[in-house]
């Protein structure tokens, strides 16, 4: 669990380098779908859909992977 | 035009979606409310964290959300079918600690406009169209 818990500190370190760096339009993260795993970039998909396959594939314990969408704006206050 | 519709529910338009879970397929009855989060969301339904974890550990990262909720909440990755419109894709869901009553959960304006949607001619029905 522990173990875990620090991958997924890492997933999450690297996502936020991901968005930034996506930020860039010449980025190949550039409104794209970029699937972690253990701490690596290892899909960058066309759709979520397409993302969650492939990471299904690559890693099947889900609590080892993250999902970036990368032109996805979480600095903003959403309303339910 | 393929239609699924389904009778309202508390007399508030419902949406069921189907939810792969290990080999079974689950029902979630959805409150349809347009007026939940935006066709920009970084969202499109709205499920307890319990049944978010139940059925995925895939994080896509954390929402601030305001009005009915408030707070941080974390983004889930879930594929989601409607088997009458064979549509099945796999959609960001947040998760929050409690859901409107009678519902597991709300389908926001951005799942309900991948479709037609409204009462297609039946006041005591809601449906979706594609």
């Amino acid at each position: 669990m522990e173990k875990n818990g620090s991958i997924r500190a890492i997933n999450e370190r690297l996502a936020r380098k991901i968005r930034r760096e996506g930020k860039d339009p010449k980025s190949p993260y550039a409104n794209r779908f970029v699937g972690i795993a253990n701490g690596k970039v290892v899909v960058i998909a066309d759709s979520l859909t397409e993302l969650l396959r492939q990471l299904r594939k690559i890693e099947p314990d889900g609590s080892k992977c993250y999902g970036v969408d990368v032109a996805a704006d979480y600095s903003r206050v959403e309303e339910v | 035009m393929p239609s699924a519709q389904w009778p309202l529910r508390n007399r508030r338009p419902t949406i069921e979606v189907m939810i792969p879970h290990g080999k079974r397929l689950r029902r979630r009855r959805l409150l349809a409310d347009t007026g939940a989060g935006s066709n920009d969301s970084n969202f499109e339904l709205v499920l307890s964290e319990a049944d978010c974890q139940r059925f995925t550990d895939i994080l896509l990262g954390q929402v601030q959300l305001g009005r009915a909720y408030s707070g941080w909440f974390n983004v889930y990755l879930i594929e989601v079918r409607i088997p009458r419109l064979d549509f099945a894709a796999a959609v960001p869901v947040v998760g929050v600690p409690q859901v409107p009553d009678g519902f597991d959960g709300i389908a926001c304006f951005k799942f309900l406009n991948r479709f037609q949607y409204g009462n297609f001619g039946d006041a005591d029905r809601f449906g979706l169209g594609s």
